[in-house]
């Protein structure tokens, strides 16, 4: 078919607008902010090269000990919700891929509704929940006389109870991903294994893992990102605390914005962050795919 | 391969279990709303002994202390404004791509990946400070328009299209179809099941979107109702356990009916043809 090139541009136009607009431009801009001193109410007030970031990632100063504690609890949550939320979907994906036909997408709607649920939703829900006084977990635990937790207030209890919304909250999309991958499975090779005398478990490991490894990857890359991102449950259910122990690094770069005005240092630390989780994401992706 | 009888009613029973856990929480978000002050912070019974709507008058009615119903029209402006904006740039982005002849498309792909390696934190507040420098915080601008930067949904509709033949096309073309008429009444129809993807998951997202809002908006008037919701939830305002849960199902309950009604939508291809 043969159309013009001005179509074709003037259709690709509008998303290139967008896309420089609110994506490029702003991505450079703020690597030009963190190189300045900045403020939000007063905008740039000089070049001051790297001190900023020197100033996030020196030791012993309220910037970089703000800088270091928000990572420390990021990578807290990182590391234990990861594992729960790809095993548990892909627990759940082979529990779905097992149901009759005719009840699984039932089945698949309610274990992805909570997709639909808001972050701030999730967190009133399991504020209520979870909340030492008056909060539902604890009137059971008191019926039941079992003693009662403060469980935002301290500490594990603090990051089970935002682990627990966390994982009620978003395994219902890995799930999809995974049903998904699990239908592509090719039948012919568990009934060949089925001959062969294979158990379940080394059907698993030996057809249906290797099969959906890329899609296995890919959910973990994305959860990771994801986990670095936790935000709206730990500034609701929490507010960062108990004594600052679920301060988020977004917690600590929006508070640098909003209550320090200072958008230098903010951006410093975005920039920070970003670089660490595309290190991170770079090592598991050279990892997973590597050369055996 | 045979399954037995026995083995489907076990695994159907332990599904409808976790099922159950699936839903307890939302459960006790409607049985909640339902319940006074006193029974809501002391019962460990999920159903209320005595059912009252107070805490739905105080949050709907006309003398109501928190403004959902205006936070909810806040948020029907922003979806469907924002959802349309995604689909139209993403569409005729994707089909310029797939089938056009654009200069440097070749590049495109690259582009993708570099941009969704780039944590959304790096440009949020950049994004933040220049809506500002242009007076545009409070208003609905930045609500609608930061969601079509994503290049996500081009890749979703481009990848389809490149599977899709163009022989279709290429007959309407000889009969004299306009490029108009081609989108229109070939690609279009074709595309529906993923460009009803793409605008389902923009809807939920910029629905259920937080961290923009809080950002770019500050005034209660022009909230949107995830925004709204988070107000009640900090603070002063975490009191009452009914009322707020009240104010969660109004905020819940649109979002929860377009996931069921599109949820048919979510089908094999068209999810994972994005991840090939």
């Amino acid at each position: 078919m043969r159309i013009s090139k001005t179509w074709s541009v003037l259709m690709y136009l509008p998303f290139l607008l967008c896309f420089i607009l609110f994506l490029v431009v702003p991505f450079f801009y703020g690597i030009y902010i963190s190189l300045h001193q900045w403020s939000v109410f007063g905008g740039n007030g000089g070049f001051v090269g790297l001190d900023n970031y020197t100033a996030i990632l020196t030791p012993g100063n309220i910037y970089s000990n703000a800088f270091y504690n928000g990572l420390k609890n990021t990578l807290v949550f990182v590391a234990i919700s990861v594992v729960p939320l790809v095993i548990i979907s892909l627990a759940l994906a082979l529990l779905v891929d097992s149901i009759p036909s005719n009840l699984k997408v039932f089945f698949r709607t309610v274990f992805f509704i909570s997709y639909a649920v808001s972050v701030t939703a999730v967190s009133a829900i399991f504020k209520w929940l979870f909340t030492g006084n008056g909060g539902y977990v604890n009137n059971v635990f008191d019926t039941f006389g079992l003693n009662t937790i403060n469980w935002l207030n301290d500490q594990p209890s603090a990051w089970i109870a935002i682990l627990i919304a966390t994982v009620w909250w978003t395994i219902g999309f890995n799930m999809i991903l995974f049903i998904n991958a699990l239908d592509d499975v090719d039948q012919n090779l568990y009934e060949a294994a089925s001959l062969d005398g294979a158990n379940s478990w080394n059907k698993f490991m030996h057809i249906t893992f290797p099969s959906i490894k890329g899609v296995f990857v890919f959910l973990t890359i994305i959860t990771v990102i994801a986990s670095f991102n936790l935000y709206g449950q730990t500034l609701l259910m929490t507010a960062g605390g108990p004594s600052q122990s679920t301060q988020t690094l977004i917690m600590v770069i929006q508070q640098m914005v909003f209550n320090q005005n200072n958008l230098g240092v903010a951006s410093a630390m975005a920039m920070v962050m970003g670089f660490v989780m595309v290190i991170i994401v770079a090592v598991q992706y050279a990892y997973s795919f590597r050369k055996e | 391969m045979k399954k037995s009888k026995g083995k489907d009613v076990f695994i159907v029973i332990l599904a409808s279990l976790v099922a159950l856990l699936f839903l307890l929480p939302l459960i006790f978000m409607i049985f909640t709303s339902f319940k006074g002050l006193g029974e809501a912070m002391s019962s460990s019974a999920l159903l209320p002994k005595e059912w009252i709507i107070d805490n739905y008058r105080s949050i709907l009615g006309a003398s109501a202390e928190v403004p959902v119903l205006l936070w909810l029209f806040n948020t029907g402006v922003v979806t469907l404004a924002g959802t349309a904006l995604v689909v139209f740039v993403d569409v005729l982005a994707a089909y310029s791509l797939a089938r056009l002849n654009l200069p440097g498309k070749k590049y495109f792909l690259g582009i993708v990946v570099a941009a969704l390696t780039i944590p959304g934190i790096v440009t949020l507040f950049p994004a933040f400070y220049l809506f500002r420098e242009f007076n545009l915080i409070n208003t609905y601008v930045p609500l609608i328009v930061i969601y079509s930067a994503n290049t996500l949904g081009v890749f979703l509709i481009y990848s389809f299209l490149k599977g899709f033949p163009k022989d279709l096309e290429e007959a309407a073309v000889i009969d004299g179809a306009s490029l108009w008429q081609v989108l229109r009444f070939v690609i279009f129809p074709a595309i529906k099941p993923v460009v009803a993807t793409l605008a389902v998951l923009t809807f939920l997202t910029i629905y259920n979107d937080f961290l923009w809002p809080s950002v770019v908006t500050s005034t209660d008037e022009m909230k949107t109702v995830t925004l709204g919701v988070a107000n009640l939830v900090q603070g002063a305002n975490f009191v009452n356990p009914g009322r707020m849960m009240a104010a969660t199902v109004v905020a819940t309950i649109p979002a929860l009916i377009i996931f069921v009604a599109a949820n048919k939508y979510f089908v094999k291809s068209v999810m994972s043809s994005g991840l090939k």
